[in-house]
């Protein structure tokens, strides 16, 4: 096999992302340096976990977007934090609670998507205020528990020379999800409902099935987003997740995945998650507030949008 | 207002494909013209042209004595040409009336459609039908309610609607039960009485001779001639229709129908535009589906391959099967090549590899011997002298020929031994057909048996044994031995020969 | 028997708010068992007042579904315009500021629109992503313009919102002029090209119908319907706030579904979609009154909203199963 180094968007992505680092040096000279670089990676850690199965999902076209992964994040984190109420031996029920519950939820969106074909956009979007409300009514608004004293040490501190486990475990979910999608059948089907349905279907691809399990795996993957977020933020709150649902869906975007299915990689995801958390970052150091931010994300969004997601035209 | 129209010596071509090489047409006012062609004739791109469908690349159309060229339909419709197309342009959620006046309804104020106009004028169009169609239709009807025979009245309906100068019927009787039949010649001749112009293309031959005062014969992208009908027959008509045309001895392959053992049984299947198919293949044996194209050759091949819903039995090595899904099909070593490369066989922006194993990943283990699914891809390959440069290559990098032993080569992997082909050699280059030709014969060798729908009745005389002739959804013919000749071929796809045994 | 049924079929076709009238008629009856005093002419002022919003936004909303889009920037277009009308007008502010302010709103709405109908329509983008883009941009400038929450307006205008002209709650003045204007816009040839480029956009294309224009006008006509929505939304709660629209977008493609216009686009009707709008806020009605526990009422609702959308691909399920 030949390696040819190619001006691949994962890769101009990672370019960006590097280049961006030492813009930051340009802003405040304190920028650059490991301890911050180490940083940067541990936040977009946890964005590149959350994002992991919008990439699935947005890979599997036919319009597809889970816009319910925000409110699944938070969710985990809440049963996390209520079900261990800080006890260092519940840490597997946090984690298996929260992984059920992002589970069920993503059954539901694929059902809902796949069989009674609603716009996914719509659906995830109905999702999530039941979600919402679930949560609700879960904590009645009492947001009572704790968080494990080890989750925050094998999570958030450091754990060895100096890194991160949260980054072990970014690379871990990196590896299952190259493995998932270049070595196994799931993920060459998934390429293929993504391309056209039509031919996949021909081929012998059960594509409402492929339809639901991604959608299931979107939710299982921001579930235990959530989880491990938890040992980031140590607190719950109703708005947790909401802050990772668009970035999680840009990071799929300028990572190179086309919008309208069927080419990408979660590779440049993880790229996309650095380039998204340093430009936060930057527009943080640079004194930029919120209202920038939302307007910046809006203009980047629409013009990857015009440059990856162009519909056929009605003359052919 | 009376029309001249004359194509002169028009030219379209498709990248590399020849649709048109000289398609020429003179019809004037009080007069209706037939266009008759096998397929691949041309007569379709012909029609599209006058009709401004599409944009010739040379020869020259005159309206009324002068040079011109329609950019859209639009503008051919402004000039008084209209046609019905047999593809259905029809608005679905929309009423009768307003499906036949949109985009040029009766104004009030110059603003407000005036909804009385609409209905009166849909009821006077209604009524040129009247007692060929349901007496409940009103102009307020949905058109989705309608059968399609209704569906295709409403669509001439809408044609004539803008009182065209020059009518084209394109298929337009194909759905259409006798009594609408016979209405509508009724009127194309009190057209024909008012000085409108009409052009009629139908793969029936009968329909031909009832209407038609002449018929403009296309062979091969050329017009070969125009015939006053009242002095000829259908037996000249065919013959001009096939004279000199490629012969199949140029491509004759001899495969033996081995009286083996039978593969598949088809009794009574009916799905799609099938109605009531009947017939049996045996291992080893290549057998034709001719016809003129949207027979039911392809419903055929999809409902035996579990992709779309049919009744009737199938039975498969002896044993009835019914497929819901190709899953299922493709377990009983079932396999179709789809004649759609780019829409129906291809991911296009896929690598080689991915597309070639789609069907096959799941037997290289829970994750992936990407080096066993690589050999056995090359192997294909290589037997299928694919030329490429990488198997990682996107599969719309290769050359037409190539992109069909894709598409080819991604079920010769799984060794089917019941293997359909949906018209695959359709733009693929003489060079790469030889070398398909020669891949048929293999595989019949080896006991394949091959139902093999093309739409180019030179590869169905010359490689095929026997052939089934389908004509609207039926098997109107099964030509083999001294019958299978090209006269009989054409005769039947135009629905005039009776004889099935 | 056939002949009724193609009858039936064909009523049922036009008249698509059918199924949602006999809907309002249940849930009104039901709210009725909570709340006696429903029909007091001050309940119903009060009741409507609260939907109006929702209803001008809808009609927007509706006109871009029917032509075979969605807009989910709306909600976020109310809240921009929310916060610029709060900036311009004060409890000084004259009738004739007031006036300008009401239409430099509604320009700004248009040009919102315009912006969506452009990307959708001639760069041919996908409708629901780039209305979700663009709502990121209205949402910034919101952000943008009103950092908090505030701003007062004129007494006068707040009260005149309340009123109850001739003893006819202004709310029924709002509906019966956007009934007005569905049926004056319902009747031109402009209404059969939204109606035919909704169904089928390649049929439309080849019958000659300026399907690109279409496709604007109907984003157009959203970005004004936000304006006016935004008008009244400020009027209703007489001050501002970066994202107080935000939630209406969801709701504004809920009503529409509940008012019998289906997502797929080519039917429907405005009058529809206000039934929808007053069953949504009916349904809250309920929840408020069944004494739902405060805490699940938002799951309620989000159920009640979730089953609205999945079911007409419920009921084209179950058709599939029965047909096989």
């Amino acid at each position: 096999m030949k390696a040819r180094l190619s001006l691949t968007p994962p890769l101009i992505a990672l370019i960006l992302a590097v280049l961006l680092f030492f813009a930051g040096g340009l802003i405040n000279p304190d920028f650059v340096n490991p301890a911050q670089a180490t940083n940067i990676v541990r936040l977009a850690a946890f964005l590149g976990i959350i994002a992991a199965g919008q990439t699935l999902v947005i890979i599997s076209g036919g319009e597809g977007i889970d816009l319910s992964v925000g409110a699944v994040v938070t969710m985990g984190a809440i049963l996390t934090f209520r079900l261990t109420g800080g006890d260092n031996n519940l840490i597997w029920l946090g984690l298996l609670a929260s992984c059920a519950a992002g589970i069920v939820i993503g059954v539901i969106n694929g059902l809902g998507v796949a069989l009674l074909r609603i716009p996914p956009l719509v659906m995830t979007l109905g999702m999530t205020g039941v979600v919402q409300g679930t949560i609700l009514v879960l904590t009645q608004g009492e947001m009572i528990g704790a968080t494990p004293s080890l989750m925050r040490e094998w999570i958030a501190n450091p754990l060895v020379l100096g890194i991160p486990g949260v980054i072990f475990i970014w690379a871990i979910v990196g590896i299952g999800m190259w493995i998932l999608l270049e070595r196994t059948t799931y993920g060459k089907r998934l390429f293929a409902i993504g391309v056209n349905r039509t031919v996949a279907r021909f081929s012998g691809v059960r594509v409402q099935w492929i339809v639901v399990l991604t959608y299931m795996l979107s939710g299982l993957l921001a579930g235990f987003g959530g989880f491990i977020l938890l040992g980031f933020s140590q607190t719950v709150f109703l708005q947790l997740g909401n802050n990772y649902l668009f970035p999680s869906i840009a990071a799929v975007v300028v990572g190179g995945t086309l919008l309208s299915g069927g080419k990408g990689s979660y590779w440049g995801t993880m790229s996309g998650a650095l380039v998204l958390t340093l430009i936060d970052s930057l527009l943080r150091a640079a004194g930029l507030e919120q209202a920038y931010q939302l307007i910046v994300f809006g203009v980047i969004l629409l013009l990857l949008i015009v440059v990856y997601g162009r519909q056929r035209s009605l003359r052919q | 207002m009376a029309l001249t129209l004359s194509a002169r010596s028009l030219v379209k071509r498709y990248g590399g494909v020849i649709a048109l090489r000289d398609g020429s047409l003179d019809i004037q006012s009080g007069e209706v013209v037939a266009l008759v062609g096998a397929n691949g004739s041309g007569k379709s791109t012909l029609s599209k042209i006058i009709t401004g469908a599409v944009v010739p690349n040379g020869g020259q159309l005159l309206l009324d004595g002068t040079p011109i060229q329609f950019p859209n339909p639009q503008a051919a419709r402004k000039r008084g040409i209209a046609v019905v197309y047999q593809e259905l342009s029809l608005i679905p959620d929309m009423t009768i009336a307003e499906n036949i006046w949109l985009a040029h309804e009766p104004l009030r104020f110059g603003l407000a459609v005036h909804r009385g106009a609409l209905r009166d004028r849909t009821k006077a169009l209604l009524s040129l039908f009247a007692g060929t169609i349901s007496p409940d239709l009103t102009p307020d009807t949905p058109v989705t309610a309608l059968p399609p025979d209704e569906r295709q009245v409403v669509e001439i309906l809408k044609a004539i609607s803008s009182d065209p100068r020059l009518i084209i019927l394109d298929e337009a009787t194909a759905s259409l039960d006798t009594n609408q039949v016979n209405r509508l010649f009724e009127l194309v001749k009190t057209w024909k009485a008012a000085g409108k112009a009409v052009i009629i293309i139908t793969h029936r031959m009968e329909e031909i001779f009832r209407v038609a005062d002449r018929a403009t014969v296309l062979r091969s992208g050329e017009s070969v001639g125009t015939v006053t009908l009242a002095d000829t027959d259908e037996k000249t008509i065919v013959s001009m229709m096939i004279e000199g045309a490629i012969t199949p001895e140029q491509i004759r392959i001899p495969t033996t129908a081995l009286e083996s053992h039978v593969r598949l049984d088809v009794k009574r299947l009916s799905g799609g535009r099938l109605h009531d198919v009947s017939f049996a293949l045996h291992d080893g044996e290549l057998l034709g589906l001719g016809g003129l194209q949207g027979q039911g050759q392809v419903d055929l091949l999809l409902a035996l391959f579990g992709l779309i819903p049919h009744s009737g039995e199938m039975i498969l090595n002896g044993k009835p099967v019914h497929f819901r899904h190709a899953a299922d099909a493709m377990k009983q070593q079932v396999a179709y090549v789809p004649g759609d490369r780019g829409s129906e066989g291809l991911l296009l922006i896929r690598s080689i590899l991915e597309n070639m194993q789609l069907p096959s990943w799941s037997k290289y283990g829970a994750v992936h011997n990407r080096k066993a699914a690589r050999k056995d891809a090359l192997t294909s390959a290589a037997d299928l002298q694919m030329v490429y440069a990488s198997l990682d290559d996107p599969v719309s990098s290769l050359s037409g020929g190539n992109a069909q032993k894709v598409v080819i080569g991604k079920w010769l992997l799984r060794q089917p031994k019941l293997l359909l082909l949906g018209d695959p050699t359709k733009g693929v280059d003489v060079g790469a057909k030889g070398e398909f030709y020669a891949l048929l014969r293999q595989l019949t060798e080896a006991g394949t048996a091959i139902l093999f729908y093309s739409s180019d009745d030179s590869e169905l005389l010359g490689l095929c044994s026997r052939v089934l002739v389908f004509h609207e959804g039926s098997i109107r013919a099964e030509l083999s031995g001294e019958n299978l000749t090209r006269a009989n071929l054409v005769a039947a796809s135009m629905g005039t020969a009776h004889e099935r045994h | 028997m056939n002949a009724i049924r193609t009858r039936l079929q064909r009523f049922f076709s036009r008249q698509t708010y059918v199924i949602s009238l006999i809907l309002l008629i249940v849930v009104v009856a039901i709210n009725y068992s909570f709340q006696n005093n429903l029909f007091e002419l001050r309940i119903i002022n009060n009741n409507l007042r609260t939907m109006m919003p929702l209803m001008i936004l809808a009609v927007g909303q509706a006109i871009v579904v029917i032509g075979g889009g969605v807009d989910l920037s709306v909600g976020t277009m109310v809240s921009m315009i929310n916060t610029l009308l709060v900036t311009w007008i004060t409890p000084e502010s004259t009738g004739g500021d007031i006036a300008l302010a009401f239409a430099l709103a509604c320009g700004i709405g248009i040009l919102g629109g315009a912006l969506n109908g452009f990307s959708v329509a001639f760069l041919r983008l996908q409708p629901i992503v780039t209305t979700y883009a663009t709502s990121f941009i209205f949402s910034g400038v919101a952000l943008l313009v009103l950092p908090r929450p505030g701003g007062s307006l004129p007494r006068d205008l707040v009260t005149f919102y309340r009123s109850t002209p001739l003893d006819i709650p202004l709310a029924f003045y709002v509906i019966g002029i956007l009934i007005l204007f569905w049926i004056l816009l319902r009747s031109t040839r402009y209404a059969q090209y939204l109606f035919a480029i909704g169904s089928s956009s390649d049929a439309a294309y080849s019958t000659g119908v300026p399907v690109r224009m279409v496709r604007v006008s109907t984003y157009v006509w959203s970005g004004l319907f936000a304006a006016l929505a935004a008008v009244a939304l400020t009027l209703s709660t007489g001050s501002g706030q970066a994202n107080i629209g935000d939630d209406m977008t969801l709701n504004s493609v809920v009503a529409v579904v509940l008012g019998g216009i289906a997502l797929r686009g080519g039917g429907g009707n405005v009058i529809g979609e206000v039934i929808g709008v007053i069953i949504l806020g009916v349904i809250r009605n309920i929840i408020f009154f069944a004494e739902v526990p405060t805490w699940s009422q938002t799951l309620v609702n989000a159920l009640v909203i979730l089953a609205a959308l999945a079911a007409p691909g419920v009921i084209r399920l179950f058709r599939r199963i029965i047909k096989r």
